[in-house]
């Protein structure tokens, strides 16, 4: 054990990894700022950048621009109404509320100061957690993995915020992109209309960054420009903020609870987690009316949940390869490309990489403050950067990070492609985050349905006959009928309750 | 491009249709009860089970509307009302295409200007901003994917010094 950490640090103490972590971090930190370039664009438009790097300091840019990301959404949230990510949104009215009333010092310094507290228990988490569940994992068989896969798909539709039905739709789709190409069970060419380049099939990182990056610009293309910052001087950003860690302990602990369950079912994310705590803490709080009117309580909890479901979306990634979440989504691919293909046999074969990786997380959380409280104070110089000026590299990058990524021509086609089709999507209330999950994990769940059906010489009995295969079974089953289940039952009972909750 | 829920509802119903059918044509392996075929069968089959209920409204009250955060102070002009302005959404996506065409003979570096240019031109900036812009930009990204990480970017008319 002591001598995997004194390795794992050995890994992480290399000038390549602490330049390429530092300059993640500020790359995150303005990212995340600019309203409508998210936290997960930001990491696919890395990607690329990764390819040349060690494994370790790959994976450490990730850990790091996602990590700031998350955080700095809050930073126009709070001064502009706007958030800068999706995370931040469930928050933004109440911090910009605190803005007005002359807090806005408090306001982004709990952002700041929670958020860290969050990512650091969220790696606690993965610490715990992880090794135990990888013992678990190990007597798993490919029915097993073929149900959690499906429940996994299954988290992503139950937690979105539209039609349960659109969303299962939107998974189908990824998943019948992931049917694209020769890599399937009779290694023939299949839905490739003769084209070469789909033989290999689309490759999920162009996909993402198209869904994400140019559905985004497509979007500009149609919206209004939002109004510059107004210039300002800020205060001292972390005072009062150990009084709120004293007087909202409670609120933070749940947080940070509620941000690791949600991190950590796939599909969820930190956009969940941020609507749910906000959600809890005003539900549960002694003095309710006080939200909606610049009252920080409800941004303690959210914002501590948002960031400690950054690390705990890792644990499903590193022991099964099923995302928690679009970041860990791309997290996965550069695991793969890297050599850590991720399974329960990652803990025990290369375990040093794995406490690097806890240790880059701390070290993200820790770094985030000083960083932050920079940000912060440069906010009114980076916010009044034109969208006009940003996304026309963000264009640019998509075009060549998705050449480099196979280095043909076809990437750029493909990013193109699903710059359309996410913006369709999205347009029309279906869920994107679902087509990447599915696109994502097509292969993994066709491989383990049809391995099983050859051990099980076509018979779908043995589905369900090993026990934990039958709990998975029938927890991905009913995830899969509800929506028609209370859809019938509200018909058989006469009602339709206007602005029903899909939470 | 806000259609009904009964068009983009019909729509997946012809796409699984049209992948269960594509599956059914592939050819099994010899001596295996289960081959490329049956994945494609499965979600084309769901996708089009899925569709029909989109079609007849089945889940659609669990939508939530999306809340917009609405500006104070001085809202800027809501856009103009042309028939084609929802066609500027195409713009992005067609400009990728465009690299995809020409950047072999024109090189990156010209490519990339004229897709600078336009995309912060339709944003809204004027020339003062967009003209230096599509100069240094594809200068400043050049550099960092070509000079530091080694992508062999094309060329073209317009190679640069390093």
């Amino acid at each position: 054990m002591l001598k995997t950490l004194i390795d794992a640090f050995a890994l992480i103490s290399t000038w390549e990894v602490i330049i390429a972590m530092f300059a993640a971090s500020v790359y995150g930190l303005v990212i995340g700022s600019l309203p409508g370039l998210s936290a997960t664009m930001a990491t696919a438009l890395l990607v690329p950048v990764t390819f040349y790097l060690s494994p370790i300091a790959a994976i450490a840019t990730i850990v790091a621009a996602s990590t700031m990301a998350i955080f700095s959404g809050d930073i126009p949230g709070a001064l502009l109404r706007i958030p800068g990510t999706p995370a931040s949104a469930a928050y933004a009215d109440e911090a910009y509320a605190m803005t007005r009333k002359g807090e806005a010092e408090l306001a982004l310094g709990a952002g700041v100061w929670f958020s860290a507290v969050g990512g650091i228990a969220g790696t606690l988490s993965l610490m715990i957690l992880a090794p135990p569940l990888a013992e678990i994992a190990l007597s798993f068989s490919t029915f097993e993995y073929f149900w959690l896969a499906l429940l996994g798909l299954m988290c992503a539709t139950l937690v979105a915020r539209s039609s349960p039905v659109k969303a299962i739709a939107s998974m189908f789709i990824g998943l019948l992109v992931a049917c694209i190409g020769i890599e399937n069970p009779g290694g023939v060419p299949r839905f490739t209309f003769g084209i070469t380049d789909l033989f290999g099939g689309i490759e999920p990182i162009p996909a993402l960054v198209g869904v994400f990056a140019v559905a985004q610009v497509m979007r500009a293309m149609l919206t209004p420009e939002p109004p510059p910052i107004p210039k300002r001087k800020f205060g001292s950003i972390m005072a009062g903020q150990w009084r709120l860690t004293k007087k909202y302990h409670w609120q933070m602990t749940r947080g940070n609870i509620i941000g690791i369950i949600i991190g950590v079912l796939p599909g969820a994310g930190a956009d969940m987690a941020a609507w749910v705590s906000y959600a809890m803490s005003k539900r549960f709080s002694k003095e309710p009316e006080k939200f909606g009117t610049g009252h920080v309580e409800g941004l303690v909890e959210a914002g501590a949940s948002n960031n400690a479901s950054i690390a705990s979306g890792w644990v499903p990634s590193l022991l099964f390869g099923i995302p928690g979440d679009t970041i860990a989504a791309i997290a996965i691919g550069v695991l793969y490309m890297k050599g850590l293909n991720p399974g329960p046999t990652l803990f025990t074969e290369k375990a040093s990489s794995m406490y690097a990786i806890y240790l880059m997380f701390i070290i993200a959380n820790i770094i985030m403050i000083p960083l932050g409280i920079i940000m912060i104070r440069l906010a009114s110089h980076v916010l009044r950067a034109p969208r006009s000026s940003i996304m026309p590299v963000i264009m640019l990058c998509c075009a060549v990070g998705s050449f480099a990524i196979g280095n043909n021509m076809f990437g750029v086609v493909t990013v193109a492609t699903f710059g359309i089709i996410g913006y369709v999507m999205e347009e029309n209330g279906y869920p994107v985050a679902a087509m990447v999950l599915g696109i994502v994990m097509g292969t993994m769940i066709e491989q383990s349905f049809v391995t099983s059906l050859i051990k099980s010489d076509g018979s779908i009995f043995p589905f369900f006959e090993r026990p934990i295969a039958a709990i998975l079974a029938a927890m991905a089953i009913g995830a899969l009928i509800w929506p028609l289940l209370i859809w019938v039952w509200r018909k058989a009972r006469g009602t339709a309750p206007a602005g029903a909750s899909a939470r | 491009m806000r259609l009904p829920d009964r068009v983009t509802g019909l729509f997946l119903v012809g796409l699984g249709a049209a992948a269960a059918y594509g599956g059914w044509q592939l050819p099994p392996v010899p001596g295996q009860p289960v081959g490329p075929n049956v994945f494609p069968l499965v979600i084309g089959t769901g996708l089009a089970l899925c569709g029909l209920a989109i079609a007849f409204g089945i889940g659609h009250s669990f939508e939530e509307e999306e809340e917009l955060i609405p500006v104070e102070g001085d809202q800027p002009k809501p856009a103009p009302p042309g028939r084609f302005y929802g066609l500027r959404a195409l713009l992005p996506p067609a400009l990728l295409l465009f690299y995809v065409a020409v950047a072999d003979r024109l090189g990156f570096i010209i490519t990339a200007a004229l897709i600078v240019f336009v995309t912060s031109t339709a944003l809204g900036a004027r020339w003062k901003l967009s003209l230096p812009l599509a100069v240094l930009a594809p200068i400043g990204v050049h550099l960092i994917f070509s000079k530091l990480l080694r992508v062999p970017l094309p060329i073209g008319l317009l190679p640069m010094p390093w």
